[in-house]
């Protein structure tokens, strides 16, 4: 008689539908966009900036050509900081706690963590500065009333088109940040990059107004930045900076390049 | 099943992991040894696709990481450094990765019992205790109920009630059928843990044997003598393959003889004694046998 060893133990598998999916990956980014409290302050200040300086606006501007949609958007300038700093911020958090291991061996494939979570960050950067801008128009709204002006609802153009189109901008500047994020890693390095890009660049091109001809073409340069172009894209005029295809066209860049580095970063460094 | 093929990793011109080669089989324990900077960390991230290999391969159930199509119901993970968001709670930390997955919220609550944190389940993350954040570590690691367990010093900062539940654990998960390759560096621990080793130093696998077999080939069997006359003891045992070494005025070591036989020689000498002892050698003496070349940090012998 011969003795056999009793086999190793197997286990069954059992399909029960858990499984790796991209639609799952977003609502796993969501997640943990949502349950961060940095991201409701960083909402929070961006609401309390804008009505606050829409309202101001409006009630100390009072020029003939002035259209009130202006004031409503207008303090995208200071909120640009807020949705650039949320972007990086969301990603550098990752990788200074070390939560971008547990994200990466949630999700090893490291395009797919980028798309969705560039994809969460834009979305949800839209939305939330779509309802924001609205609020705010609806206080400019009120404030313009009693000098019988108001938003022209009827004309897209002086109403709704500038709000959707600044909620883009603010959606391509965190994505700005979180390119950055995922490029520099570094909370501080990241941060200051994207506030760089978004907020200092521009000033510097600004000192070369002055600087003579020699110096036209950094100036014409600066209006391809993030800010000028949105600028151009969202009140589109004869006087504005770019064409708004060219300034559409140039934000479309930013993001793709940006993601670009991003992606071949991230695809390639140890995590 | 975990197979690594040749796997090297180098950072700048130090190699870090140099042409390591093994497979860990399901149904047993594997335990992963070395000293610190002998490279198992890297080859553990190597594996799950978190360090890129210089050159070789790794695979999980025949599958490179991140081919597979669910990673956390394939591998569960827990790494040595903290993988955890400060600023969010463990049960939130373990929705995020859940959904990724479309793993139930049910399966979550089942190992924030599981792992024992119940009572900290909604607090952030940064104001965990060292066993509190290994426990939600080991909690990500169960989330997809996975057919591997790759665990990095599992039981560090754990109480001993925690060290047990970690044996306990991997020790019922491998006889389920699961592959468990699981660091650390209490070896009385791993003794008691592991079936099969794998010890690795300066990079290098140095070897890749059953617990027992690595212990029998790495140590000596000595055996304890107390007497009143030890000199003629010594004299009645010695040979030329038997070491003895005295401790005390009255006992010896000896290496080289079964207990039986020295009784027997004593017994037809009338030599008395008081005690006999044999001791077999442990996985921590095998171990350092094994690694005393190795060792990239040594401390100082005090003296």
């Amino acid at each position: 008689m011969t003795t056999t060893q009793a086999p190793a133990p197997t286990r069954q598998r059992v399909d029960t539908g858990r499984r790796l999916t991209f639609v799952r990956a977003l609502r796993g980014e969501w997640i943990k966009l949502a349950t961060l409290r940095s991201t409701w302050w960083s909402i929070g200040i961006a609401a309390a900036l804008t009505i606050g300086i829409a309202v101001l606006i409006a009630q100390a501007v009072d020029l003939p050509d002035f259209m009130p949609i202006q004031a409503v958007v207008m303090p995208i300038q200071f909120t640009m900081l807020l949705a650039g700093i949320l972007g990086a911020i969301s990603v550098t958090g990752e990788y200074s706690t070390g939560m971008i291991r547990s994200t990466l061996t949630a999700n090893p494939v490291r395009g797919s963590v980028l798309a969705a979570k560039s994809t969460v960050l834009a979305v949800f950067m839209f939305v939330s500065s779509l309802v924001i801008f609205t609020v705010a128009a609806v206080a400019v709204s009120l404030i313009v009333a009693q000098r019988d002006q108001s938003i022209d609802w009827a004309d897209p153009a002086a109403s709704i088109l500038p709000i959707v189109v600044a909620s883009l901008a603010m959606a391509v500047f965190a994505l700005i940040g979180v390119s950055f994020g995922f490029i520099l890693r570094s909370g501080a390095g990241a941060i200051a990059a994207t506030v760089g890009v978004l907020f200092v660049l521009p000033i510097v091109a600004g000192f070369f107004t002055f600087a003579g001809e020699a110096w036209a073409w950094l100036v014409d340069a600066a209006n391809y930045l993030p800010v000028s172009a949105a600028q151009s894209a969202i009140l589109p005029s004869e006087g504005a900076a770019l064409d708004a295809p060219v300034a559409f066209l140039t934000l479309g860049c930013w993001v793709v390049g940006g993601a670009l580095v991003a992606w071949g970063v991230l695809r390639t460094r140890d995590a | 099943m975990i197979t690594a093929e040749g796997l090297t990793k180098r950072f700048g011109d130090k190699t870090a992991v140099d042409d390591v080669s093994f497979v860990v089989k399901p149904g047993s324990v594997t335990g992963f040894l070395g000293p610190n900077g002998a490279g198992k960390s890297t080859t553990m991230r190597m594996i799950v696709g978190l360090d890129r290999p210089t050159s070789g391969r790794a695979a999980v159930a025949g599958r490179e990481y991140r081919k597979l199509r669910a990673p956390l119901t394939e591998v569960g993970v827990l790494l040595d450094a903290k993988a955890v968001h400060t600023g969010r709670t463990a049960r939130n930390h373990l929705r995020a990765m859940a959904a990724t997955h479309g793993i139930p919220a049910s399966r979550v609550d089942e190992v924030i019992d599981l792992a024992g944190i119940g009572s900290v389940a909604r607090k952030r993350a940064g104001k965990f205790s060292l066993g509190m954040g290994q426990r939600l570590g080991i909690a990500s690691a169960l989330l997809g109920d996975p057919h591997t367990l790759i665990l990095d010093e599992p039981v560090n900062g754990l109480d001993p009630e925690g060290v047990r539940w970690v044996r306990q654990f991997v020790r019922h998960a491998a006889s389920e059928g699961r592959t468990v390759l699981l660091s650390s560096h209490l070896m009385s621990e791993m003794a008691q843990t592991a079936d099969h080793v794998i010890v690795m130093g300066r990079g290098r696998v140095l070897a890749d044997a059953p617990l027992a077999e690595l212990v029998r080939s790495w140590t000596r069997n000595t055996v304890r003598v107390r007497t009143p006359r030890p000199a003629d003891l010594a004299a009645a045992v010695g040979g030329p393959d038997v070491e003895i070494v005295s401790s005390a005025p009255d006992v010896l070591d000896i290496v080289g003889l079964p207990a039986s036989r020295i009784g027997d020689l004593a017994a037809d000498r009338g030599i008395p004694l008081h005690e006999l002892t044999p001791t077999t050698g442990s996985l921590e003496d095998a171990y350092l046998a094994l690694t005393g070349d190795s060792v990239e940090y040594r401390t100082k012998e005090i003296s």
